[in-house]
């Protein structure tokens, strides 16, 4: 290799250090913070050990559930979004009319502003008025008609459902340009040897676009533990002590509250789920994977 | 080549506006430094003078200084020579502003803070930063319950700015209590009959909206004053950590008959997804007879529906646990004069002025939303219902959130609470539980000796 075309290292000093200075550091601050008793009462610091964290894991608070919360969201809507995206992703590589219209129809949610998509799922599922109880209502369904958002039973499904249906066309258009860059060539050898629909998915489709499903998974899950403005905008953690709470509502009140130092720890136990999981999920799905 | 040349001439680009960034703020700084300046050089020579040309500053949130008082300040300025330089702060940056220059001793000469009793000093602190005014000629006029919001250890150091005196009450539809021969409800029992008569004639008798997470709270708080009345000293006890909400019978019966009302169906079904902006709305449309308002709600229905008349829109006390008692919230904007000021003589003169029994009338005649200025000796000019439910109720109490340490810093969260409670999540005693535990965090949190 000619060293020469190598960018020399101090290239990146710059970034590295704006880098260093509004991320990683305010990052060590956050999760020094958590272990003393931080507030907006008190001028004072001091340093509390690991009792935070002992609040934060304590079977009395609802913060288990918190978490429980986050990462059943996290799980249930990476599965989701990644079958839906992968489904509607081969079926929009298909030579269909207006394929394209199609693809900006379901791309189209992911562009919207999450705050607003909220407010306007707020009114679609509210239970009086709400188009879709409406609806259910007008074509003699009303049993089916819920209260979303309102009941404990429901909230949390209906969250995730919205969140599904915002996330999924911006999943389906990674994988589509995944699908895109598999070569012909395979799916023409494997119809000469008489391979059907569901054999060319299974060995040809679906090992080649492994690192792109490794991606989209590890943006999901990224997401999801990170996910606020939905949650906020839909139910704000409600109905009820905690239906929908995530770990980042949960700091937002903890913060509105001044209770800054369990805020950060929740905040810390954030960070280590983020690197663990992420850590893990790259390595599990890379082991596999069938380069070209 | 033509790529460095590029690059070289962005890079100076650059550099010269974060330079000329840097140049503004520093030029914005010795502007401000070279008025300061000019002004304290001004003041000085003023003060040898006379008091021709001493302008005092007072920093205030956004809304606390109305057209009025600037009108009012310059015959201030006619009077005495005397000239005010209002400084109003955006309200989401101002308690940190205030803070910083209380911090660092470079306040106003007047300044402008929330009242409260615990706020004043633990957040304030009015001892250090503030000037007493217990002795001022308006200082006895101030009504005793703000006053009391207003004072450290009897003395008092502030001077309210506007009408505090609007409560939440049920506001209800007289038409509809006219029209089904009801009359006002003294107690619970007597509010379950109205609440049965309004169902039965196929309106919903109570307008309430959980999803806004602070309306259905008040039920609580406003109601709560009932528990002083039943047991004198128990807000005492509770400020001095020696009693607690759990197990409290008056807190304990209203979260019960909350969840009576819900399952009675008095809220009727979509109580979690109505929204208080629509409170107006359905009580003008007559789908619903009762909701929890201020008094200037009768100008919204009408607003709204011009055939239910401002006074047509009446008002009881939440009757929750037998309440009969006023719950009014003294708590508000005031004006403070600031430890550190050359000026104390001429900020005083100025609290003075603005307590002037004509002051307080051009005030009350002049800003929308005054309808009695906190003071003896000022004016009312409330309609006749209002001044009727106000008469009503003799007996006046200081609502929960205000009386009691730590509660309103917890107010959505006990939102939470009771929407857990309303949905069956939570029992009444984990409820009042869960405010004694947030309660005794803050205080611990704050180093109040009473949790130690």
């Amino acid at each position: 290799m000619n060293k020469n075309k190598i960018y020399p290292m101090w290239f990146a000093v710059l970034a590295l250090l704006i880098y260093s200075v509004l991320f990683v550091l305010p990052g060590l601050i956050g999760i020094g913070y958590s272990f003393t008793d931080w507030s907006s009462y008190s001028n004072q610091l001091h340093f509390v050990g690991l009792e935070n964290f002992k609040t934060v894991f304590s079977a009395d608070e609802n913060y288990l559930k918190i978490i429980k919360n986050t990462l059943v969201f996290t799980l249930g809507t990476t599965i989701i979004k990644n079958i839906l995206g992968l489904a509607l992703a081969v079926l929009l590589t298909k030579s269909i009319r207006l394929l394209n219209f199609h693809r900006g129809v379901m791309f189209l949610p992911s562009v919207l502003s999450t705050l607003i998509l909220g407010m306007i799922f707020t009114s679609i599922l509210n239970p009086s008025s709400g188009l879709l109880n409406t609806f259910l209502r007008e074509i003699g369904l009303g049993g089916l008609a819920k209260p979303w958002l309102t009941s404990p039973h429901y909230a949390f499904k209906s969250v995730m459902a919205v969140d599904i249906w915002r996330g999924t066309g911006y999943i389906m258009t990674i994988l589509i340009a995944g699908i895109l860059s598999i070569s012909q060539d395979y799916y023409e050898a494997c119809s000469i040897d008489g391979a059907s629909s569901w054999q060319k998915f299974r060995f040809i489709t679906l090992p080649l676009l492994l690192p792109t499903l490794a991606t989209t998974t590890v943006l999901n899950v990224i997401y999801g533990l990170k996910v606020f403005d939905m949650i906020y905008a839909l139910t704000n953690g409600g109905p009820g002590k905690a239906t929908t709470e995530v770990l980042y509502t949960a700091v937002f009140k903890k913060f509105g509250t001044g209770q800054y130092a369990i805020g950060t720890a929740l905040s810390s136990v954030m960070f280590v789920f983020m690197v663990v999981i992420g850590f893990f999920m790259i390595r599990m799905m890379t082991k596999d994977e069938v380069q070209e | 080549m033509k790529l460095r040349k590029l690059a070289v001439l962005s890079l100076t680009m650059a550099a010269a506006l974060v330079f000329s960034g840097c140049s503004k703020v520093e030029s914005g700084t010795a502007g401000s430094n070279a008025a300061g300046g000019s002004s304290l050089e001004e003041t000085k020579a003023s003060s040898a003078q006379g008091k021709d040309n001493v302008t005092i500053s007072f920093m205030a949130s956004q809304d606390w200084i109305q057209d009025a008082e600037i009108e009012l300040s310059k015959k201030f300025t006619e009077e005495t020579g005397i000239k005010v330089d209002y400084q109003i702060i955006p309200s989401d940056q101002y308690v940190n502003l205030l803070m910083t220059k209380l911090n660092t001793g470079e306040c106003t000469d007047i300044f402008g803070a929330q009242s409260g009793k615990f706020d004043i000093k633990a957040q304030i602190n009015v001892e250090k930063n503030a000037m007493d005014l217990s002795g001022t000629s308006w200082g006895g006029q101030v009504e005793p319950l703000v006053a009391d919001e207003l004072s450290v250890d009897h003395k008092l150091y502030g001077q309210p700015i506007q009408d505090v005196s609007s409560v939440w009450a049920i506001a209800y539809n007289k038409q509809i209590f006219q029209k089904l021969n009801l009359e006002i409800p003294k107690d619970y029992q007597s509010f379950t009959k109205v609440c049965d008569a309004i169902a039965a004639a196929g309106i919903t008798p109570v307008y309430e909206c959980v999803s806004d997470g602070w309306h259905h709270t008040l039920w609580l708080p406003e109601a709560g004053v009932q528990a002083e009345s039943k047991e004198p000293g128990i807000v005492e006890k509770w400020n001095e950590n020696k009693a607690t909400f759990e197990g409290d019978t008056t807190l304990t019966t209203i979260l019960n008959q909350i969840n009576e009302m819900v399952s009675k169906g008095y809220w009727g079904e979509d109580y979690m997804s109505n929204t208080y902006a629509d409170s107006a709305k359905n009580i003008a449309s007559g789908t619903f007879a009762m909701t929890i308002a201020n008094q200037g709600f009768g100008v919204e229905v009408n607003k709204i529906n011009a055939e239910i008349a401002v006074d047509d829109i009446g008002y009881f006390v939440i009757p929750l646990a037998d309440n009969q008692t006023l719950n009014v919230n003294p708590a508000g904007p005031a004006r403070f004069v600031f430890s550190g000021t050359k000026h104390k003589a001429e900020a005083e003169q100025y609290l003075e002025f603005l307590a002037k029994e004509e002051n307080l009338t051009y005030l009350t005649e002049n800003v929308g939303k005054f309808n009695k200025l906190p003071f003896k000796n000022a004016k009312s000019r409330y309609t006749e219902t209002v001044q009727e439910f106000y008469d009503r109720y003799p007996n006046k109490g200081t609502v929960v959130q205000t009386a009691v340490k730590y509660v309103n810093p917890q107010w959505s969260e006990m939102g939470a609470n009771l929407s857990a409670m309303i949905v069956g999540e939570m029992k009444p005693a984990e409820v009042l539980k869960s405010i004694d535990e947030v309660r005794a965090q803050q205080a611990k949190a704050a180093g109040d000796p009473a949790w130690k």
